[in-house]
């Protein structure tokens, strides 16, 4: 797992000290760092106060059909950011700069912040605000005052995420150009074939995501569960609802519905549905469908030991092993594929540009979302079941294979259907990793946004909402069932 | 058949201590039940048997065998030791047909040993049910029932009541030790109700802190506590000062001088005391006090009667519940109140004059030492 981590530094460190000085002295480069961090560090403090205040809607003002509306508000997560900029981008094909990125990123990443908020305003009772009320506060103060201490930490890592989800955004900021260092890194490396330089932006990322890795960690840790109790729900007025339905809804709004509609409105043009190269729309298809799920049983395959060891053991030695694999979900995609292209090209370069190394980037990526549903899973079974399978005289792989393994299934489905999602959807890595001649529709999606095709990349675009559609529809269903069985 | 023997076991996890000098014989055939306040170290030590923990000192053997020691133990599926966990935790993703047979080898005999089991356990109809379609004692029925299918040596039972409500409790209770007895089972029941220990075991070991503080026979455990913790722990108890008297064993309060003979059944030094109550015929538990030592009084309230002779005494408060009510006397001239159980329905109302006589020499301890007070 740490492969990428360790060959981007060597690729680095191979480079004189003098010529990485002067990379990281350039006006360019500079300023390259400087729109990154702005760009990251606004679109984490308008996620973190929209977040928090469409939280504290859905949980304290009376809604109809308040669960489906929370449901809607995370809708922003199943869309991949360059997707919804290739919505706005076909109807307004002017759009390209800071705030369009800063609006798009934000619509597109609220969730991050909602919905641990959300959670974690269940788990607050809402008895404490009514204390607070009898002694004399008012409504903002009484939240303000006990609420918003309880929600911090889950507010604040959020925050956090959504920095770390921009900061490794590419596909966004690239169609809206607005130049950043996934940009640059991704500009170096296609265009004039500077690696060192490519490797020396990709250090600089990655410095930046571990320092905000470390940041998130020790705000994290004192989130405070309590018992959920069931909130009270204020009754308001028909203006303030719809003004507070309109909050809540303005992310998906922005971020999922309008790009929807101008996809659709560009799919159905006559001279669109005209153009449609089937063949070529199927193969790209297919390749997206196959990788996804080799990345997902790769993933699942390197997760679970490493998920098992996590459940039952705890200890220095597994604590490193696990956070060791948790690592590459602080490490941009476009860093991974760049130092999957420098380990392939210096040790296998059979191996390069194949199959073969693209599922293994997508398993480094997103082997971390396996690992934590693995993990908790496994951790689900009770160990009183499989002491009982043992003291019934079962040996311990017996028992894991007879017990444990059965009643973790449907959670391992869903640790695998995540990293299918997340493969699927999948751009910078893909771009710099896949076969010649391969094209996933991520990428068909990208290169012809970015010739400025908008029509030809319409129907790429269709079947990617589509195909990402099934398996988040399989998950929604698991769980359902999932939670029926209990 | 076999005797389970545990040896000066000893079991820390870090700096706590879960049990200490732990020493206990079961033999073949016998129903033990360990009592003890939650957090006493009697599920580490069931767990300890299984073989689901380590120890640090001491050995388990059964017979001959040795189980565990230090930095070794036979693995828990090579020991022929059936567990039942606290609620049921029968494994969800199978019928109650493939709980009960987990642990038999696949094959016809498999069927009709779970079968016979099901039958004996009175679940014959609920076979292909799963686990989630039964309540909550019924699922207790099926892991006892799991844990018997493979005819365990011993098998340990980790409060297999303690998640059900307290009618069904008893009745389960009942129904189990009599399958135990059926299938002659050696069994360990780990529990933390007196009433359960005292009603089903053959033998009750005392656990507190990680240590065993007694092993006895159900009537040995309530009538000669080996502490005043003891005491109340298995019973109510009332506690008075007193002063310790040798002399005749002659009861100067009831005239009596029969039962006060100290037995077998009544370890001790049998005596006087001089307490709230007069002077009574008494036996200290496990120590020889000396004339005019100052010393702990314990008498149970069903030791006290009203009657025609005694000490007077009158009705302060009645606590009633049902079958008997436990009554609160003021006694006269005395600073100390005690309390005692009198049988419904005649029952006495508050103000009441009597006379109490004690029908049961009195309990004595020493007093606590400056050490145990600190």
């Amino acid at each position: 797992m740490s492969i990428p981590l360790v060959y981007v530094v060597w690729r680095a460190v191979d480079v004189p000290l003098s010529d990485i000085t002067a990379v990281l002295m350039r006006p360019r480069v500079q300023e390259l760092t400087l729109n990154t961090l702005g760009l990251s560090l606004a679109v984490a403090l308008t996620a973190l106060v929209m977040g928090v205040v469409i939280a504290a809607l859905l949980s304290r003002v009376r809604f109809r059909g308040a669960s489906s509306l929370l449901l809607i508000s995370a809708l922003p997560l199943a869309v991949p950011s360059y997707l919804a900029s290739y919505g706005w981008l076909v109807a307004f094909p002017g759009l390209n700069g800071f705030l369009p990125s800063w609006l798009l990123l934000t619509a597109v990443t609220v969730p991050y912040v909602t919905l641990p908020v959300a959670a974690a305003l269940r788990g607050t009772s809402a008895e404490g605000e009514a204390v607070a009320r009898t002694l004399g506060l008012g409504p903002l103060r009484a939240f303000v005052d006990v609420t918003w201490p309880q929600v911090r930490p889950a507010a604040v890592a959020g925050a956090l995420l959504v920095f770390l989800y921009t900061l490794s955004d590419f596909g966004l900021v690239a169609m809206l150009r607005f130049e950043t260092l996934t940009w640059g890194i991704q500009q170096s490396f296609a265009a004039s074939f500077d690696r060192s330089q490519a490797a020396i932006l990709a250090l600089l990322l990655v410095v930046i995501a571990l320092v905000v890795v470390a940041a998130e960690r020790s705000a994290r840790g004192q989130v405070v569960t309590s018992r959920a109790k069931l909130a009270t729900r204020e009754p308001v007025g028909p203006l303030s609802r719809t003004l507070a339905l309109l909050v809540v809804l303005a992310p998906p709004l922005v971020g999922v519905v309008a790009p929807l509609a101008g996809l659709a409105a560009r799919l159905f043009q006559a001279e669109t549905l005209r153009d449609i190269d089937l063949s070529r729309l199927g193969l790209a298809t297919a390749a997206t469908i196959g990788v996804s799920v080799l990345a997902a049983l790769v993933a699942l395959a390197i997760a679970l030991p490493l998920a098992a060891l996590a459940a039952r053991y705890s200890g220095r030695w597994v604590g490193a092993l696990e956070t060791l694999g948790y690592l590459p979900h602080a490490l941009p995609g476009i860093v991974v594929g760049l130092s999957l292209v420098f380990f392939s090209l210096a040790v296998l370069p059979p191996l390069y540009q194949t199959a073969t190394i693209l599922v293994f980037a997508y398993a480094v990526l997103f082997m971390p979302k396996a690992l934590g549903t693995a993990r908790s899973s496994i951790e689900g079974v009770s160990p009183d079941l499989v002491n009982v399978a043992r003291t019934l005289g079962a040996r311990p792989l017996n028992a894991w294979a007879r017990v444990t393994l059965p009643l973790a299934l449907p959670g391992l489905g869903i640790g695998a259907l995540l990293v299918a999602i997340a493969t699927m959807k999948e751009l910078p890595a893909t771009l710099l990793l896949r076969p010649t001649g391969v094209n996933t529709l991520a990428t068909e999606l990208w290169s012809r946004t970015s010739a400025g095709e908008f029509a030809g990349a319409a129907p790429y675009a269709a079947i990617l909402v589509l195909v990402a559609a099934i398996p988040a529809m399989i998950l929604s269903g698991v769980r359902r069932t999932a939670k029926e069985e209990l | 058949m076999t005797t389970l023997g545990v040896h000066n076991v000893g079991l820390t996890y870090g700096s706590r201590t879960a049990l200490s000098d732990v020493s206990l014989e079961i033999p073949s055939g016998s129903l033990v039940a360990i009592l003890g306040p939650s957090g006493c170290g009697k599920t580490s030590l069931l767990m300890a048997i299984a073989g689901l923990l380590g120890i640090d000192e001491g050995v388990i053997t059964a017979g001959h065998r040795e189980l565990s020691r230090s930095g070794k133990r036979v693995p828990p599926e090579q020991r022929g030791i059936g567990w039942v966990p606290q609620e049921a935790s029968l494994f969800p993703h199978l019928s109650v047909r493939d709980n009960i047979g987990f642990g038999l080898r696949k094959g016809r005999r498999r069927n009709e040993r779970v079968e016979e089991l099901a039958a004996l356990v009175g679940l014959t109809g609920f076979l292909d049910r799963s686990p989630g379609q039964l309540s909550g004692g019924q699922a207790q029925r099926v892991a006892l029932a799991r844990a018997l299918a493979p005819s365990p040596d011993v098998l340990l039972l980790d409060e297999p009541y303690g998640a059900l409500d307290s009618v069904l409790r008893h009745t389960l209770a009942r129904d189990v030790a009599r399958i135990l007895r059926e299938e002659e089972t050696t069994a360990v029941l780990v529990t933390h109700d007196r009433e359960e220990a005292l009603d089903l075991a053959d033998v009750v070991v005392v656990m507190d802190g990680g240590r065993i503080v007694q092993v006895g026979t159900p009537v040995e455990v309530y009538e000669s506590p080996a502490t005043p913790w003891v005491a109340s722990f298995v019973g109510d108890t009332v506690e008075l000062a007193g002063v310790w008297r040798h002399g005749t064993l002659q009861c100067e309060q009831c005239g009596a001088a029969d039962f006060c003979e100290p037995s077998e059944k009544r370890p001790g030094c049998a005596g006087h005391v001089v307490c709230a109550l007069g002077e009574v015929a008494a036996t200290a538990q496990g120590y020889q006090p000396a004339d005019g030592d100052e010393v702990r009084v314990v008498v149970r309230p069903e030791w006290l009667a009203p009657g025609s002779s005694g000490i007077p005494a009158t009705v302060r408060g009645v606590s009633y519940a049902g079958h008997d009510a436990l009554v609160e006397f003021d006694m006269e001239g005395q600073k100390e109140r005690v309390r005692a159980r009198i049988a419904a329905p005649f029952l006495p109302s508050v103000g009441q004059g009597f006379q109490l006589t004690l029908r049961h020499p009195a309990l004595v301890f020493p007093l606590p030492s400056e050490v145990e007070l600190a």
